[in-house]
């Protein structure tokens, strides 16, 4: 090796070593907070745990035993409804108001703060205010439908309704989150961009599924990233309507999780239930994260 | 112009300071702290109303501070546990309820007989066996009875003379009819409801079950829910709630939210502990204030008095307790006589039944009598073990099946058995 190649590996161990100090601290603040619990959560699992007994190794029965519950199944499948129902319409919804507000509107600052009320909010006081303008008998909103003739929306009841409310409450309260980011992306698509695809001859909506909602598409995956990994462990929108009642119907899986650990102290399957949301997470996550990274690597 | 009394009293306190010299102008010392992990109810008890605060001695001699740390029902319960399986704990005394403990929890507390042994509790003997047994577990038992919260029936007066009803239904088949009566729409538009129960746990359902001779386990943990005596209970519930008895959304229903509906006027009777006599009459709260009255369950289908459900709270000390001996002169101050009858003028159920004897408690708790006359019949939801508070969420989830349709009563109770026998102590 020349003495100039010499020199650059040389150079090359230094940028390597200054990248490792560098870097050093928040790698082990990861460690510290996320690997090593997650790690004692993993084992956790795999044992029969609870207040003032020690933990003893069951190996995989209580993942077996989720699998053997209806319970779960019905819980699993409610999450698997409700996290996308939450997920698309709140883009849906998010990307509209974007394009809406993007565009000449009049009163635009007051519509975007409108926008982000609800965000401001504490989410049980919002979720308490909605149950009580929908409260059967004499809830505000419940007797104006009946008034009006209309039917009422049976959300103590019927288990459907109980999801479907969870969710249009879960719409209102993040959908300033998803809008935000939509909308912040817009305002920096390159107007040359479209004013040269507008010259193309492209029309309109050609113009915004082409150019526009390609150059937003890493937003929108960020948004839509985060909003899956949160609405999985959708709680208090269904714990403060019904608890995940009536019979359990309603039940999400952070409610079930909720149960194991708080209500029956059973640590092994409580951390079983987790290992499973964030398996969810994560095989929800991956195309997501896939097509971000493919979209860095092409660059913009 | 000066009293003698006055002088006096000035002299005695310049020379007490004399007497003390430099150490009169010393700070005093700190007061050390204790800490409480209890429910308001448990708090308020022990401290506030017409009883004053019983724990004022206590704290003067001890130069001590009590922190109170105060949660619902559910969360007392987990913080108790939580803190006392804790290498160091920082709870020098816990409250817990019979249905939340259990065997497993056993080694988290002391063993209070060896405290009860070498410093008595006085006349122990009199709080019944039944309410220390609840928290005594391989003959070790883990906390001494502070309060019980027995079921009995409030009605709206106002309600039952609008409808020609001159008193409490004498028979549970009369309550269910009386249930159907107290149905109906008021001149102003408000639906009335003429039962009322919240469903977030057994313990309202289970005695119109037992009233109709059923039950759900039994002291020697055998699942009965599926006998046609039960059955018929729950069928009963039903057969309210498709009437529209019971408000629609009775499942959805917490102890507060019955509450409300006894507050509002929207509901004509419930069965829930005595002294919620108390809020339902509260003239702060209430539109019915002192025209919510009580007496005791009425007699079941066997003409014998309808079991009444009660629940025992408890006072233990967590074995990572930093001063055992501290907390037990609580505990013992808490359960004297003389404390249980200032806790009942404060608005507890006293655990020991002489209380209800007192003048004092019989002139300020109109229900005192009824309250002991339930009590001497009065059943825990269920015995005390492991799996509690799944059992209890079956049969909730199975009762929510039948009221809903979607499962005939004897199917549901018969998937109770199937789901809970497994769950039992062998």
């Amino acid at each position: 090796m020349t003495e100039a190649g010499r020199r650059r590996a040389g150079d090359r161990r230094a940028v390597r070593w200054f990248h490792y100090a560098m870097t050093g601290p928040a790698l082990g603040l990861l460690l510290a907070f996320l690997v090593l619990p997650a790690v004692y959560v993993a084992w956790l699992s795999t044992t029969a745990s609870t207040y003032g007994q020690p933990a003893r190794f069951v190996g995989l029965d209580n993942y077996a035993h989720l699998a053997a519950d209806p319970i779960f199944w019905r819980a699993f499948w409610n999450t698997f409804f409700v996290v996308n129902g939450i997920v698309y319409v709140e883009l849906a919804l998010g990307l509209g108001l974007a394009v809406l507000l993007t565009g000449p509107m009049p009163f635009k600052a007051a519509i975007v703060a409108v926008i982000l009320d609800p965000s401001a909010t504490t989410e049980s006081s919002g979720i308490v205010m909605w149950r009580y303008m929908l409260e059967p008998d004499v809830g505000l909103v419940t007797q104006w439908m009946e008034h009006a003739g209309l039917p009422t929306l049976e959300w103590s009841t019927n288990p459907i309704a109980t999801l479907l409310l969870a969710s249009v409450i879960a719409v209102w309260h993040h959908l300033p989150f998803t809008f935000l980011i939509l909308y912040s992306a817009l305002t920096t698509v390159p107007q040359d961009v479209l004013e040269a695809a507008e010259i193309d001859g492209a029309s309109r909506w050609q113009a915004f599924w082409r150019v526009t909602l390609r150059l937003i598409m890493p937003a929108i995956l960020i948004a839509v990233l985060f909003r899956y990994i949160f609405a999985i462990r959708t709680f208090a929108e269904v714990w403060l309507l019904t608890e995940g009642g009536p019979a359990r119907l309603s039940e999400v899986l952070a409610i079930y999780l909720y149960r194991e650990t708080f209500k029956y102290h059973e640590f092994g399957m409580a951390s079983a239930t987790g290992f499973v949301m964030l398996a969810m997470s994560l095989v929800i996550a991956l195309p997501y994260l896939k097509q971000m990274y493919r979209e860095a690597a092409r660059g913009p | 112009m000066t009293t003698r009394r006055e002088t006096l009293k000035t002299l005695s306190g310049a020379l007490a300071a004399l007497a003390a010299g430099p150490l009169a102008t010393a700070p005093a010392r700190a007061a050390d702290r204790f800490t409480i992990i209890a429910h308001a109810v448990h708090k308020a008890a022990a401290t506030t109303g017409p009883g004053g605060d019983v724990t004022a001695p206590w704290r003067a001699q001890n130069n001590t501070d009590i922190e109170w740390l105060t949660f619902g029902v559910e969360a007392v319960n987990e913080r108790a546990f939580k803190e006392a399986s804790l290498a160091e704990g920082n709870a020098d005394l816990v409250f817990i309820l019979d249905r939340y403990t259990g065997p497993q929890f056993a080694g988290l507390f002391e063993d209070l007989r060896t405290w009860q042994t070498k410093d008595a509790i006085p006349d122990f003997g009199e709080i019944p066996a039944g309410m220390v047994a609840a928290h005594s577990f391989g003959g070790k038992v883990t906390a001494i009875p502070f309060r019980h919260a027995t079921h009995g029936l409030h009605y709206n007066t106002e309600y039952f003379a609008e409808k020609g009803v001159t008193g409490p239904p004498k028979t549970v088949t009369d309550a269910v009819a009386l249930a159907e009566k107290l149905t109906y729409k008021r001149a102003d538009g408000l639906q009335v409801y003429g039962l009322v129960m919240n469903f977030d746990d057994p313990a309202t359902p289970i005695d119109w079950i037992r009233g109709f001779g059923g039950d759900f386990i039994t002291s020697d943990y055998k699942v009965v829910v599926d006998s046609p005596a039960s059955v018929r209970g729950v069928a009963m519930l039903c057969d309210l709630y498709k009437k529209g008895v019971l408000p629609k959304n009775s499942m959805n229903l917490k102890t507060e939210d019955v509450t409300t509906f006894m507050q509002q006027g929207r509901g004509a009777m419930t069965n829930n502990p005595f002294n919620r006599y108390i809020n339902y009459n509260d003239p702060k709260a209430s539109k019915f204030p002192g025209k919510i009255a009580v007496s005791a369950l009425p007699l079941g289908v066997d003409g014998k008095p309808m079991p009444a459900k009660t629940s025992v709270w408890a006072m233990a000390i967590p074995v990572n307790a930093k001063n055992k001996q501290r907390s037990w002169s609580l505990v013992k101050l808490l359960s004297t006589r003389e404390s249980a009858i200032a806790e009942t003028l404060n608005g507890n159920g006293p655990v020991r039944p002489s209380a209800y004897e007192d003048a004092r408690v019989k002139a300020l708790i109109p229900y005192a009598a009824a309250e002991k006359e339930a009590l001497a019949s009065a059943r825990l939801v269920v015995p005390g073990f492991a799996n509690a508070a799944k059992s209890m969420d079956i049969f909730i989830e199975e009762l929510g099946n039948a009221m809903l349709g979607n499962k005939e009563p004897a199917a549901a109770m018969a998937e109770v058995k199937k789901r809970v026998t497994p769950l039992l102590p062998t």
